[in-house]
C-alpha cells in the first residue's frame, strides 16, 4: 500500500538528511507504528506519503503509484485516498462536530443527501453518537481527536496516517483512541501511526518501525518500543 | 453542492473581512470612475471631431482699408481682384478640393457679428466697413486645408486665409490633456486597487488558513480551495465598477444633458446613453484586475 524505495529527504544541503536511504513496505490492511524520538524523521515520512514534500532521492509509492509522477492537479485525488490525523486535532472551532466532519465531504463535492447519511455513521464508529451539534470547545481532548479521526475516515480512504494522535492526551484517553484506530484498521484501512508513546506501542503489539536520525534501525512484526534506550525493558518484553 | 459550498465560503470570507472588502470596493470605484472619465473625454473628442470636421470651412478674408499684408498693398480689395479669386476658387484646378464657395459681404459680416455679440456693447461701435468681406470655402476633405492656404494667401486682395481647425485643435488639445490626466489618476488608483486586493486576499487567506489546510488534506481540488478567494476579490471589484458606472452616468446626465447641452446648443456633446457603452468595459476591467491580482497573490500565500 505504501512503499519507500531507498528514500532520502534532505531539507537543506548542510544538515543531516531527515530520512536517509529508507526502504519500507506497508501492506494493505497493516497497522504500523512509526516510532522514534523527535526529529527522527516520522513526520517527514508522513509528509512524503501525502506529497507535501518531494523526495531528494529514491521513490515513494502509494497504492502502487510513484507519487513523484503524479501531476499537481492529480494530487488532490491522491490525498482523498489518505486520511490524516494530527496531535493538535485541527478542528474548525466555529463549526459543530457534524459540520467539521461534513466539511471534508463538502469540499470534494459530495451531495447533501450523502453527507447527511454518512456523517452520523462515521461519528458512531468513533464513539461520538449524539454529539452532532456540540462545538469543539465543548468537547474533551479525546472527543476532539475522535472528531478529527471521523473527519479523516469519512471519505473512506484506504490509508490512515496518524501523526502523534495521542500526544496531547492522557493514557486512559489515549487507549480509547487506540481502540478506535484499531477498529478502523480491522475494517481494512491501512494505518500508519507515528508516536513516541512506548506504553501504547507495547500494549498494541503491532508492527513497529523505529527511526533514528532518519534511518530505519528496527522493523519488528510484533514489536515493542523503549523510548529511552538507556531505560530497562518493560517486564514481559523480549 | 460544491457551488453552494463555494458561495457560503465567499459569504463567510466577505463577512470576516468586511472592512477590507469595503475598501476594495471604494478604491476600484474611484479608479474605474477615472478610467471611465478618460474614456468619456475621448468619446467627446471623437464626437466633436466628427461633427466639426464635416462642417469646417476655410475663410479667405479680403483686404479692407487698414490691412497690413503685402497682398493688400493696393488698399481694399477691388472688384477685379474679388472676381479673380472667385473664378479661381471655382476653376477646374480646385474642383477636387472645393465643395462650396459662399461670398460674404461686409454687410452680411456685420449681420453675423451682431448676431454673435448681441449682448455685448461692442456691437454699437462696429460698422460694416471695419469688417472684411470673405469667401467661405467648404472643403471636400477638411484635411486639405493647406492647399487653399498656399494657393490664396498671397493672391492680391487676400488679407488672410484662416481655418477653423486651428481653434478646434486647441480645444481638442486641452481635452486630450484632461483625458491624459484622468488616465494618470486612473493608473495610480488602479495600482492602489491591485495592491489593496492583493492585501485583502492575503488577509483573507490568513484568516482562513485552518480551513484551507484541512481542504488540502482531505483532497479538495485547487479550484475549490482558491475560487472563494478569487471570487471575493472579483465580487468587490465588480461592485466598485457598477458604482463607477452609475456615477459616470449620473454625472453625464447632470453635467452634459442637464447643463452643457442647454448652455452650448451649437456643440455636439456625447449623450448619457453613450456612457452605457463604457459600462461593460469597466465591469470587465474591474473583474479582470481583481481576478489576476488575487490569483497571483494566492500562488504565493495559499499552498495547494
Amino acid at each position: 500500500m505504501i512503499r519507500f524505495d531507498n528514500v532520502t529527504k534532505t531539507y537543506d544541503q548542510q544538515s543531516h538528511p531527515a530520512l536517509d536511504a529508507v526502504s519500507l513496505d506497508v501492506d494493505r490492511g497493516e497497522f504500523v507504528f512509526l516510532v522514534g524520538a523527535s526529529g527522527s524523521g516520522k513526520s517527514t515520512f508522513i509528509r512524503l506519503v501525502l506529497k507535501e514534500d518531494r523526495v531528494s532521492r529514491g521513490a515513494v509509492y502509494v497504492a502502487g503509484q510513484n507519487v513523484a509522477n503524479i501531476p499537481s492537479w492529480r494530487v488532490p485525488r491522491l490525498r482523498r485516498g489518505i486520511g490524516v490525523v494530527f496531535q493538535d486535532f485541527r478542528l474548525l472551532p466555529n463549526k459543530t462536530v457534524f459540520a467539521n466532519v461534513a466539511f471534508a465531504m463538502q469540499v470534494i463535492g459530495k451531495s447533501r443527501a450523502v453527507i447527511r447519511e454518512t456523517v452520523p455513521d462515521v461519528l458512531a464508529t468513533v464513539g461520538l453518537e449524539g454529539k452532532n451539534n456540540r462545538m469543539p470547545h465543548e468537547l474533551s481532548g479525546g472527543e476532539q481527536q475522535r472528531v478529527a479521526i471521523a473527519r479523516a475516515i469519512v471519505n473512506r480512504p484506504g490509508i490512515l496516517l496518524a501523526d502523534e494522535p495521542t500526544g496531547n492526551l492522557d493514557p486512559t484517553t489515549s487507549m480509547g483512541i487506540m481502540k478506535v484506530l484499531d477498529r478502523i484498521n480491522q475494517n481494512g484501512t491501512t494505518v500508519v501511526m507515528a508516536t513516541h508513546d512506548d506504553d501504547i506501542v507495547n500494549t498494541m503489539r503491532k508492527r513497529v518501525v523505529e527511526l533514528r536520525s532518519g534511518c530505519v534501525v528496527r522493523d519488528d512484526a510484533q514489536g515493542i518500543y523503549v523510548g529511552d534506550p538507556g531505560a530497562e525493558l518493560p517486564v514481559g518484553a523480549e | 453542492m460544491r457551488l453552494a459550498f463555494i458561495l457560503s465560503e465567499i459569504g463567510s470570507g466577505i463577512r470576516r473581512n468586511l472592512s477590507m472588502v469595503t475598501s476594495v470596493i471604494l478604491v476600484t470605484f474611484i479608479s474605474l470612475t477615472f478610467v471611465g472619465a478618460a474614456g468619456l473625454f475621448q468619446l467627446q473628442i471623437g464626437q466633436m471631431k466628427g461633427y466639426w470636421y464635416d462642417r469646417v470651412q476655410v475663410t479667405i478674408y479680403l483686404c479692407v482699408d487698414n490691412s497690413s499684408e503685402t497682398s493688400c498693398a493696393t488698399g481694399p480689395v477691388t472688384e477685379e481682384q474679388r472676381a479673380a479669386i472667385q473664378t479661381r476658387l471655382e476653376s477646374e484646378q480646385f474642383a477636387q478640393y472645393v465643395d462650396t464657395v459662399t461670398y460674404e459681404s461686409q454687410e452680411e459680416a456685420l449681420g453675423h457679428f451682431r448676431d454673435q455679440f448681441a449682448n455685448s456693447p461692442i456691437v454699437d461701435s462696429v460698422t460694416a466697413d471695419q469688417l472684411p468681406e470673405s469667401f467661405r470655402v467648404g472643403l471636400v476633405d477638411a484635411e486639405k486645408y493647406e492647399v487653399i492656404d498656399e494657393a490664396f494667401s498671397s493672391e492680391p486682395g487676400v488679407d488672410a486665409v484662416s481655418d477653423q481647425r486651428d481653434f478646434l485643435e486647441a480645444i481638442f488639445r486641452y481635452m486630450n490633456w484632461a483625458s491624459v490626466v484622468a488616465l494618470v489618476i486612473a493608473g495610480i488608483m488602479t495600482f492602489c486597487a491591485i495592491l489593496l486586493i492583493a492585501t485583502t486576499i492575503r488577509l483573507s487567506a490568513f484568516s482562513r488558513r485552518r480551513e484551507t489546510g484541512i481542504m488540502r488534506l482531505v483532497g479538495a481540488s485547487k479550484a475549490v480551495i482558491q475560487l472563494p478567494f478569487v471570487l471575493e476579490g472579483v465580487i468587490a471589484a465588480v461592485i466598485g465598477a457598477v458604482l463607477a458606472s452609475a456615477t459616470l452616468w449620473g454625472a453625464s446626465r447632470f453635467l452634459i444633458d442637464g447643463w452643457l447641452v442647454k448652455t452650448f446648443p451649437q456643440t455636439a456633446f456625447i449623450s448619457s446613453q453613450q456612457v452605457l457603452i463604457l459600462v461593460p468595459a469597466l465591469i470587465l476591467l474591474g473583474a479582470v484586475l481583481a481576478g489576476l491580482s488575487s490569483l497571483l497573490t494566492l500562488r504565493r500565500y495559499v499552498k495547494v
